[in-house]
């Protein structure tokens, strides 16, 4: 799709406007849902029946500090660049997702979006229903994060991040990572040294809760769709409630936001009016997503068993 | 020695804005900031992607692919993802039409 026939580049360039106000005026509000589920927790005291409910919630809530962090990756949470740099840094410590690192491999993404062997941010479409359980618990997902993190510390980088890392920043992206750990370990020491559990209950294990939700999300985006070059056909914009937009700083209008990264999240909703008829639109959201997406899990487990069988 | 050249009339220039101008083999792009007009290279060199294209503030251009930013003044990028300068060109105005020295 050329962007002259669905949008004109003047209007295009309305879009682009940046401001503080939406992005200031939506973290007030997030600010006032977190301390709700926060107080939810305080709330519940340790009866599990309460504090596990009260927990996912929060963690639901938290997890999705990562559309924060990627629109402030993008700049375009709030005009004032600062901001985004404060806040990516401050979402990807509570979330494990260096900001710089998540900046470099997040632009090969747009780059190469759902693209096999290009994309560092692809996920796979699941070989089977247990593969696609395992994915939704975000085990590996942990497991990929820390691993990473503890790695990229050692001062060790893949092959692929090198591809996507310039060689002037690698050294910055070890240091983020040392970073990161020695805020971890200051965090863990103050927990022991005062018998704060705090952290506990407010934030790890919240966390742990709330991230298949955001697995969930993350799947809507590109898995399933064609794993071509074409923006109009790779990514889903997934028609949700106001909750789920709200929660998602409108990056349900995945395509929307791929078509042009440099749209703020609250010029989303028109950027998707224009472009609507242009883009795949999944209209019953993220669950219609799932949907399709366990379709082509059966139907490729299937066609496996049908060839085994020839 | 390199002598002023004939870019464009300012009145076709976006104003407020970036506007691609072509000069030979050259993309350039030409900013109307409030304090003067500036002239840069126009592709980004980081994905290549055409700075005509993306949102422009202040003194700063944003690339419209990974958002990576230079400062227009003097070509020095502004973080990630870009990390090497956009050439800049000195740039005046005279009688409305904009001059570019290469």
């Amino acid at each position: 799709m050329q962007t002259g026939e669905a949008i004109s580049r003047r209007e295009l360039k309305q879009l682009m406007k940046r401001s503080d106000r939406p992005g200031l005026l939506r973290l007030a509000a997030w600010a006032v849902v977190l301390g709700g589920t926060g107080s939810l927790i305080w709330a519940a005291g340790r009866d599990p029946w309460l504090l596990v409910p009260a927990m996912f919630l929060h963690g639901v809530v938290m997890v999705h500090l990562f559309a924060l962090q990627h629109e402030c990756s993008h700049y375009s949470a709030f005009r004032s660049r600062w901001l985004c740099r404060l806040l990516a840094r401050v979402c990807g410590f509570l979330l494990i997702i260096p900001p710089l690192f998540f900046r470099y491999e997040h632009c090969d993404h747009h780059t190469f979006t759902n693209q096999p062997g290009r994309d560092p941010e692809l996920i796979e479409l699941p070989a089977s229903l247990w593969h696609y359980l395992a994915y939704l618990s975000a085990l590996p997902y942990w497991r990929g994060q820390i691993a990473g993190l503890l790695r990229r510390a050692t001062g060790r980088l893949t092959p692929v991040e090198k591809r996507f890392i310039p060689r002037v920043e690698q050294g910055a992206i070890v240091r983020e990572s040392r970073l990161m750990i020695a805020g971890y370990l200051a965090v863990a020491a103050a927990m022991a040294g005062f018998q704060w559990t705090g952290p506990v209950f407010y934030w790890f294990l919240p966390l742990l809760l709330g991230e298949p939700v955001m697995r969930f999300v993350r799947m809507t985006e590109h898995v399933g769709r064609p794993q071509v070059a074409d923006i109009a056909t790779n990514t889903r914009c997934n028609l949700v409630s106001a909750p789920w937009r709200f929660l998602a700083w409108n990056m349900n209008y995945h395509a929307e936001h791929h078509f042009a990264p440099s749209v703020p999240f609250h010029a989303l909703p028109a950027l998707h009016a224009r472009l609507r008829a242009h883009l795949y639109v999944e209209t019953k959201g993220y669950l219609g997503a799932h949907r399709e997406i366990l379709g082509q899990v059966c139907a490729a487990r299937r066609a496996d068993r049908q060839g085994s069988v020839l | 020695m390199s002598d002023w050249i004939d870019l464009i009339d300012c009145a076709a220039l976006e104003p407020g804005d970036v506007t691609p101008v072509t000069l030979g083999k050259r993309r350039l792009a030409v900013y109307d900031a409030a304090d003067g007009i500036y002239v840069t290279m126009a592709l980004c060199t980081h994905g290549g992607a055409d700075l005509c294209d993306g949102y422009f503030d202040g003194h700063v251009i944003e690339c419209p692919l990974h958002q990576g930013c230079f400062d227009i003044r003097d070509g020095r990028p502004l973080g990630a993802p870009v990390t090497r300068p956009i050439k800049t060109f000195p740039a005046r105005v005279v009688d409305g039409r904009v001059q570019v020295k290469l």
